[in-house]
């Protein structure tokens, strides 16, 4: 069934690794209520986590002399947490012009196939707040509410 | 991921934080391709929106991004600017394949699917085309026709249409209600006394609210159509204030008279943002005059640029 079509819009697709699913190890993840800029490598096992206190009102921790309250979340039954990374094969291509949020390489002749693959997996996450734990007003905990109310939109309609 | 104990200045890739459904990790034990990041339509505005989309199963899921200003996540040893939540949700294709009817309705004739599913902008559109029981799904938005060469001719009917939504409705409310989603910006002295919200809260509320979601999902007009056919009043900031005449027969004195003409004017917009609201939805209050709720309340900031991925 393969067609100069088929081909055509290989390139609007992102393939994701499902192998990765099955092997991504379990991730320590923190939401902190604070803007780092970079993203990158961090001693975040040296600093952070050793000063991690657990106190009556809830996880304890500082942060650039700032103090955190968190607490743990869990990821909504029926879903699994996963961090993923974008991998990049380029075919027929040896320069790295066509970067991922590039939309030009949609007039690129040769095909590109695009990967993205789970690097770690959780089950829950901690989540921080300035001063005190966030409450349950808290957007993120609005977020974490939407999968059930999204299964109740695209669920079939009963017949008549 | 050999990311360094002490390579704090280690520049690395993007990391992106993801919900899964759990059964798409099941799925993986039997294949090893097929689960794809497409960018289709989005119904609603004709932007286009990032979906995944399951090749063996034949099931579409919407992409959502939690975004908040000021966060930032540690994974593991390693920073991740932005603060990023992901939500991979199932979704109704019909959503998708009736933006197309609604579109192909404008030549006014019936159509075999392939014709009407066509999308210059977007060609995974014909991924839709493969959809099982697709035919189950369009008796509920089209009219359709058996013709020659074993093709199926369909027309978007508007009347089937609305009747869908009005079950998608329905059966959205019983979700609000279940999850115990405050529908109501008002908040009576009686809550802090009965402590049972389900019962204050009115259905008319609900359906809104509800009406508000599935919109996110539908073209405007539709959405105005749908509103109508719910028989859904006029949103309270644009209703003549039953309040005040209420008070007037009853007698009250002349100063809450007033304060009361006042709360139901024009400082109802102050009043919402005093009473007791969710976070999303005093963001919400700010944004949709129409009384509606809005998918985007429950993820920070507008999520137009997902195509990061």
């Amino acid at each position: 069934m393969e067609s100069s079509d088929e081909a055509a819009i290989e390139k609007h697709r992102v393939h994701l690794r499902l192998v990765t699913l099955r092997d991504a190890a379990p991730a320590t993840l923190h939401l902190l209520p604070c803007e780092v800029l970079a993203s990158q490598s961090a001693p975040v096992g040296r600093f952070f986590t050793p000063a991690i206190r657990q106190s009556p009102d809830g996880l304890k921790v500082s942060f650039r002399g700032r103090s955190l309250r968190g607490e743990e979340v869990a990821v909504p039954p029926g879903l699994v947490g996963y961090v993923m990374e974008n991998e990049e094969k380029l075919i027929g291509k040896q320069d790295f012009s066509g970067g991922l949020e590039n939309d030009n390489q949609e007039e690129e002749p040769l095909p590109q196939d695009r990967f993205i693959g789970a690097t770690a997996s959780f089950s829950h996450f901690t989540l921080w707040g300035l001063e005190a734990i966030p409450g349950p007003d808290a957007k993120v905990r609005g977020a974490l509410t939407w999968p059930s109310l999204a299964a109740a939109i695209h669920a079939q309609v009963p017949e008549d | 991921v050999a990311a360094g104990m002490d390579g704090g200045d280690a520049v690395r890739a993007r990391q992106l934080v993801f919900l899964l459904p759990e059964y798409l990790k099941d799925a993986s034990k039997k294949m090893k391709r097929g689960l794809m990041f497409i960018k289709l339509v989005n119904p609603c505005s004709g932007e286009g929106a990032i979906y995944l989309f399951d090749v063996h199963l034949q099931q579409l899921f919407e992409i959502k991004v939690f975004k908040e200003k000021h966060h930032s996540w540690f994974i593991n040893q390693s920073v991740e600017s932005g603060g990023l939540l992901h939500f991979a949700t199932p979704m109704d294709p019909l959503f998708l394949l009736l933006h197309y009817l609604v579109k192909a309705d404008k030549e006014g004739k019936f159509q075999p699917l392939d014709q009407v599913v066509v999308d210059d902008v977007f060609p995974n559109c014909i991924l839709l085309l493969k959809l099982p029981e697709l035919e189950k799904l369009l008796h509920h938005v089209t009219e359709e026709k058996p013709e020659i060469d074993n093709k199926k001719y369909y027309k978007y009917s508007k009347e089937k249409t609305l009747k869908w939504l009005e079950k998608k409705v329905k059966q959205t409310v019983a979700a609000l209600k279940t999850n115990n989603v405050n529908v109501s910006a008002r908040v009576q002295s009686t809550a802090f006394f009965s402590g049972d919200q389900v019962s204050r809260d009115k259905e008319e509320d609900y359906i809104r609210y509800a009406h508000g979601l599935i919109s996110d999902y539908i073209p405007k007009e539709l959405s105005d159509d749908l509103s109508k056919y719910l028989k859904l009043p006029e949103p309270p900031a644009s209703l003549p204030s039953p309040l005040s005449k209420k008070i007037k027969l009853s007698g009250e004195p002349v100063e809450a008279k007033e304060d009361y003409t006042k709360f139901n004017t024009k400082d109802l917009k102050t009043a919402k943002k005093n009473s007791k609201m969710t976070a999303a939805q005093k963001a919400l209050a700010k944004v949709d005059k129409r009384g509606m709720k809005s998918i985007d309340t429950f993820f920070g900031a507008k999520n137009k640029k997902v195509g990061k991925i």
